[in-house]
């Protein structure tokens, strides 16, 4: 079946078991990921969406064993990844890449193209002298489109563009072979053709080598594209509150907050966008996450919200009975057995 | 009736060591009052340049080369390349106001909200302090946020939201005429976004005001623009209504874009990069300019730069000569163009 159902425990590559993380800020410590829990299959592409601040990048850093959890496990292969030692955790440290937001902050600007991507081969291995390094890194720009290699070797970071840079950043991750890559996209990505291609690099790395890809992105359009055959989550204030199949979380949203969401999207398209339903919310203002409130956080914005329950208990991520598979953290879609979307029509 | 705005021939260099950069080649528009009007094309098409010479605040390395801007009022047309200084600063806020690209950080950080409502009115001659702060509440409620908790904050503690409709508010000062925005919700929140698209549409609608703005996002200009314009390499590539480019467009260009978008709803059609990069300024080939990456380019296209010439309807222009087999292509139903492709 679909790449999605490949995603069972056991067979996952990397999984975030129960993943919470706090930081101390000034005036108190906020929790910016609260028990997430995620399991990545062998090549599938799976995309995480939601607002600015939600955690979408703590998350993908957790997962690319970059920071530590504070509480939860971060497995690989079915193993806790950070009660491994020495060899093994540099087995997971090549595994799991991450590709950074901000291309401008990742690549030193004092090296060549040829140096950033020579240098982890050497440190890896996986390069035996000059002629060899220069070979693989000759293959490596191809692969990402930086054609032809040679016109590339030489030149510094500032001497490309932020789409070319994107794809060196891409390169440097792919030196290792990972099984899965991390791409958080910036924010300031803003050109439409260049993002697409990005994309679709990505896409073909998952179906040419079966690197299995996590996209982090504040589009959903883009997350619809990039994960048709898999799955995307969706986050608020720290929690998943919502994993599901793309094209089904799209069409028909299960938590009211995926639901709005999606109804506030301009399309490009004037006779659709200029005709869609909105949700309305009770207030356009986001908790702090220094004073979040009680039950689910969504509760003082949401339409379904009922004064009791809603206010009261966290709601768990579970399962939805529907056609295709999907996971949502809302009281009443769980116990009215519907998607939001059809509970709020 | 007289556009409000209406520019001529315009070609804008910048001086490089290189050698001139034609950033701006050969446009001309009008902007009718009351009209909004989308400017969309890939980074480096010379949007921003176009826009900023409007107000006249081009960098130093920018001369206009060639044409005209021409702004007319109530009571008088006047070309803004030759407008003397006073009336200049007349002109900026209170005919035509900008809101720049990357704005969010263009507050003084160290001043409040209310400073920077009382430093604009102020160089425009109003003195009255009572009246201004009047004003600024006024138009802080237009853009739904708190007056008297927004004018004490500094910059640093707002949301980007909350700044870009401080922006927004402050553009609306002086009660121009002519508002351009460029990139008004790059790098917003979704929420955010709509309710910053949903803010220009009731304003629109309540002051009159005209409105030019710049997004790579095509769908908020399928949202609020009443008429489009793809810029390719510094030219105006096509000119059309919004559902004409939408649903037919003529330039390959403008298909390409269009295909570059992805959607959230209805079919996803075949979503595609335009391949290869713009053309360097500095060297322009000789023919059409899109010739390298165009999937219709023939051996014609490459002899000389195509003029911009009426399809379908005189309203509707493409600097193309393949435009009928775009057009053949793409036909004229009222569907998003990656659809159409994806099924053809
Ligand atoms: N090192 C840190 N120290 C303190 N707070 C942090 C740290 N990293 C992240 N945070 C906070 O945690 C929350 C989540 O941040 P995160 O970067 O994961 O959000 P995001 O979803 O990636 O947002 P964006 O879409 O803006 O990139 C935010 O409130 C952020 O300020
Ligand atoms: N001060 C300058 N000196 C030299 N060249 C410049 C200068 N400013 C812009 N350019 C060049 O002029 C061209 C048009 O730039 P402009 O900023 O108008 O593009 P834009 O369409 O607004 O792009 P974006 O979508 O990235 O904002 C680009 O090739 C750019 O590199
Ligand atoms: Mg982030
Ligand atoms: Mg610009």
């Amino acid at each position: 079946m679909s790449v999605a159902d490949s995603t069972v425990a056991g067979r996952a590559v990397i999984e975030l078991d129960h993943v919470s993380r706090a930081f101390k800020v000034p005036g108190g410590t906020i929790t910016a990921v609260d028990g997430v829990s995620l399991a990545i299959g062998a090549g599938e592409a799976l995309c995480i969406v939601g607002e600015s601040g939600c955690g979408k990048t703590t998350t993908g850093r957790m997962l690319a064993g970059i920071l530590h959890p504070t509480s939860g496990r971060l497995l690989y292969e079915g193993e806790d990844v950070w009660r491994k030692k020495g060899n093994e955790l540099s087995t997971f440290r090549r595994a799991v890449q991450l590709v950074h937001q901000d291309p401008y902050a990742s690549l030193n600007p004092t090296r060549t193209i040829f140096q950033t991507l020579s240098a982890p081969l050497y440190r890896h291995k996986k390069a035996k002298g000059n002629r060899d390094a220069t070979n693989r890194v000759r293959h490596l720009l191809d692969v990402v489109g930086l054609t032809p290699p040679d016109d590339f070797l030489g030149k510094y970071p500032h001497q490309l563009s932020g789409g070319q840079r994107q794809r060196v950043a891409i390169a440097r991750a792919l030196t290792v072979d990972p099984r899965v890559i991390v791409a958080d996209e910036a924010v300031s990505m803003v050109d439409v053709s260049i993002r697409i291609s990005l994309l679709n690099l990505l896409l073909g790395l998952r179906s040419e080598m079966g690197v299995s890809i996590v996209l982090i992105t504040h589009d959903l359009a883009v997350a619809r594209y990039f994960a048709r055959e898999g799955r995307i989550g969706v986050m608020y204030l720290g929690r998943m509150v919502e994993l599901g199949h793309s094209e089904a979380l799209v069409s028909d949203p299960a938590h009211p907050y995926s639901a709005a969401l999606i109804a506030a999207i301009p399309e490009a398209d004037p006779r659709i966008t200029r005709s869609k339903e909105r949700v309305a919310l009770k207030t356009a203002e986001v908790p702090s996450l220094l004073a979040l409130p009680p039950g689910c956080t969504f509760h003082p914005r949401c339409p379904l919200a009922e004064p009791g329950l809603c206010d009261v208990q966290i709601p768990e991520l579970l399962p939805l009975p529907a056609d295709t598979p999907r996971e949502v953290a809302c009281h009443v879609a769980i116990r009215e057995r519907r998607p939001a979307a059809e509970l709020l029509a | 009736m007289t556009p409000i705005l209406s520019v001529r021939d315009l070609s804008i260099d910048y001086r490089t060591r290189r050698g001139p950069v034609h950033a701006v080649r050969d446009v001309s528009f009008d902007i009718e009052k009351g009209e909004t009007v989308a400017i969309i094309g890939e980074s480096g098409s010379g949007k921003t340049t176009l826009a900023v010479s409007f107000i006249r605040l081009s960098p130093r390395s920018a001369r206009i080369t060639k044409g005209q801007i021409l702004y007319t009022n109530d009571r008088e047309t006047v070309d803004i390349q030759t407008l003397p200084d006073d009336e200049l600063r007349q002109y900026r806020w209170s005919e035509c106001a900008m809101v720049f690209q990357a704005a969010l950080n263009s507050f003084n950080p160290v001043i409040n909200i209310w400073e920077q409502f009382a430093d604009t009115a102020r160089a425009h001659g109003m003195k009255d302090s009572a009246k201004i702060h009047a004003r600024a509440q006024e138009l802080l409620d237009l853009v739904h946020l708190d007056p008297d908790r927004i004018l004490k904050a500094y910059p640093h503690e707002l949301s980007g939201g909350m700044k870009q409709r401080v922006l927004i508010a402050l553009s609306l000062l002086l009660e121009p005429q002519l508002i351009i925005l460029d990139e008004p919700t790059t790098a917003l929140d979704i929420l955010t976004q709509r309710s910053i698209i949903d803010l220009l549409g009731q304003l629109r609608k309540k002051l009159g005001f005209s409105l030019i703005f710049i997004s790579h996002d095509l769908s908020i200009a399928a949202e609020l623009a009443d008429r489009m314009i793809t810029m390719y390499a510094g030219t105006i590539v096509e000119r059309a209504s919004v559902t004409d480019l939408f649903y037919r467009p003529r330039h390959p260009y403008s298909v390409g874009l269009l295909r570059a978008v992805p959607r959230v709803s209805g079919a996803m059609g075949s979503v595609a990069s335009i391949p290869g990069s713009p053309p360097d300024l500095i060297r322009l080939p000789s023919g059409c300019t899109y010739v390298p990456r165009c999937p219709l380019a023939i051996a014609a296209c490459a002899e000389r730069e195509p003029d911009l010439v009426p399809v379908d309807t005189p309203n509707h222009e493409a600097r193309c000569i393949r435009w009928k087999t775009v057009a053949e292509q793409v036909g004229t139903a009222e569907v998003a163009v990656a659809e159409k492709i994806a099924t053809a």
